[in-house]
């Protein structure tokens, strides 16, 4: 298998054999480059990477031969009527099997874009772009990221867009307009902590076997949807010492299944207790238990939105301090490399070396 | 990292009328401008050893046989 772990100079490969335990690092690739998020598109083996920088600002990279040669897509940017200009490239999304050169980007500031040309070009989607509301966003610490885009295997015309800090919003006509839907959902920096919008998913996820369910791990707890959004549960506490984190991983097989890893407080971004753990739930978050055995303790470790995931096997990610882990059969982290840069993303998918 | 973009080039030779229209024939152009076409804020260029500020910007004429180095700025610490 390969896990492809972006960081904040450039994008290393970690080949990994059956087991998890023994890995192999390649690269880095786009070497310099902040890569923000890295996946291979499932429908045709292409490997994409958001990759900032600096200096040379924000690009969308390509790449058919595993990582060889790379390509960047024409320039990702917003019309000028916006008086916007696009700060960063947050996340690639591949779209739906039918469409086959269909791609969604999410972008700063609040922005979602799509290609129907195997992401040679990117079109801003207009309605997140002139939303009504977005005079009401805000950005938070990282900018105001579209960094979540979901897209409904069921319903080919739904999907769901998160953005920092104006929540998560719902498309039932293929992004021709968009509903918030962050009812319940808790923005205590705001005066009205219960808005329609400003509230601050930190990571959406839907369950693909189970798409009226959305996990969601925001700036205010971690929450669950069982009606596509349209009301939300809180579910930290029950064994969770921290609502706050960045990270949340599914269980492909398991919609009651959910991770995350807390930090201690929006204040505070690292482990609570100096205790590094991934949390588990089992039963749709009415209870949480930590899954630590392999991590370092003491450890004050962050680990970004973008730096976990998970397949049918098992559980990664990797920590602002440059280490990257993984999960064994026997529930046991290993900890396949450090002293990484800083890592921003993790992705796995199937291929051998 | 900009010569990597460009397939390890470091050198072009182009024709243009202008210090900007020369950055625009680039085939990294894209990562020197913004979709505004206003250049990055944190890169450099120099006209003939001359910040182009100081010779017109990026309107500033060219007559032939100029070198234009894109630099990355040095800022940040």
């Amino acid at each position: 298998m390969l896990a492809l772990v972006g960081t904040r100079k450039g994008l290393f490969c970690l080949w990994g054999d059956h087991d998890r335990r023994r890995w192999e690092i390649e690269g880095p690739l786009l070497d310099g480059w902040g890569i923000y998020h890295a996946m291979v598109d499932p429908r045709d083996d292409a490997l994409f990477a958001a990759a900032n920088h600096v200096v040379y600002g924000p690009t969308v990279q390509r790449s058919t031969d595993r990582g060889r040669t790379w390509r960047r897509s024409r320039k990702v940017g917003l019309p000028e009527a916006s008086g916007l200009t696009v700060n960063a490239t947050w996340h690639i999304e591949p779209g739906r099997p039918e469409e086959p050169d269909t791609l969604y980007l999410g972008a700063d500031p609040g922005v979602l874009f799509r290609s129907d040309d195997g992401g040679d070009s990117w079109e801003p989607n207009r309605a997140i772009l002139e939303h009504p509301t977005r005079e009401r966003w805000l950005p938070g610490a990282g900018g105001m990221s579209c960094h979540s885009i979901q897209l409904d295997p069921l319903d080919p015309q739904r999907m769901y867009a998160a953005i920092t800090a104006a929540g998560v919003f719902r498309s039932d006509d293929d992004g021709e307009t968009w509903t918030p839907v962050n009812q319940d959902v808790s923005a205590d920096f705001l005066g009205d902590p219960y808005p329609d919008v400003g509230q601050c998913p930190h990571k959406l996820l839907l369950h693909p076997a189970q798409p009226n369910r959305l996990w969601q791990q925001n700036h205010f707890g971690v929450f669950r949807s069982d009606d596509y959004g349209d009301s939300w549960t809180r579910l930290d506490g029950n064994g969770l010492p921290s609502g706050f984190g960045f990270p949340l991983m599914l269980d492909p097989t398991d919609p009651d299944t959910a991770y995350v890893i807390p930090e201690t407080s929006p204040e505070y971004h690292y482990s609570p207790g100096a205790r590094l753990a991934v949390y588990g739930t089992t039963d749709a978050g009415a209870t949480w238990t930590p899954i630590a055995d392999g991590l370092p303790v003491p450890a004050w470790a962050a680990v970004l939105r973008e730096g976990s995931a998970s397949d049918a096997e098992s559980l990664y990610f990797g920590t602002q301090s440059g280490s990257f882990f993984a999960l064994t059969d026997d529930d046991q982290w290993v900890e396949a490399v450090r002293h990484l840069p800083p890592i921003l993303s993790v992705e796995v998918t199937s291929w051998s070396r | 990292m900009l010569a990597a973009q460009a397939e390890g080039r470091r050198t072009f030779d182009v024709a243009a009328e202008t210090t900007g229209d020369a950055l625009r024939a680039l085939p990294v152009a894209d990562l020197l401008f913004n979709e505004r076409g206003e250049l990055n804020r944190h890169l450099n260029v120099y006209v003939d050893g001359l910040d182009h500020r100081e010779c017109g910007g990026l309107d500033g004429p060219l007559t032939g046989g100029h070198v234009i180095r894109v630099v990355a700025m040095v800022s940040g610490g």
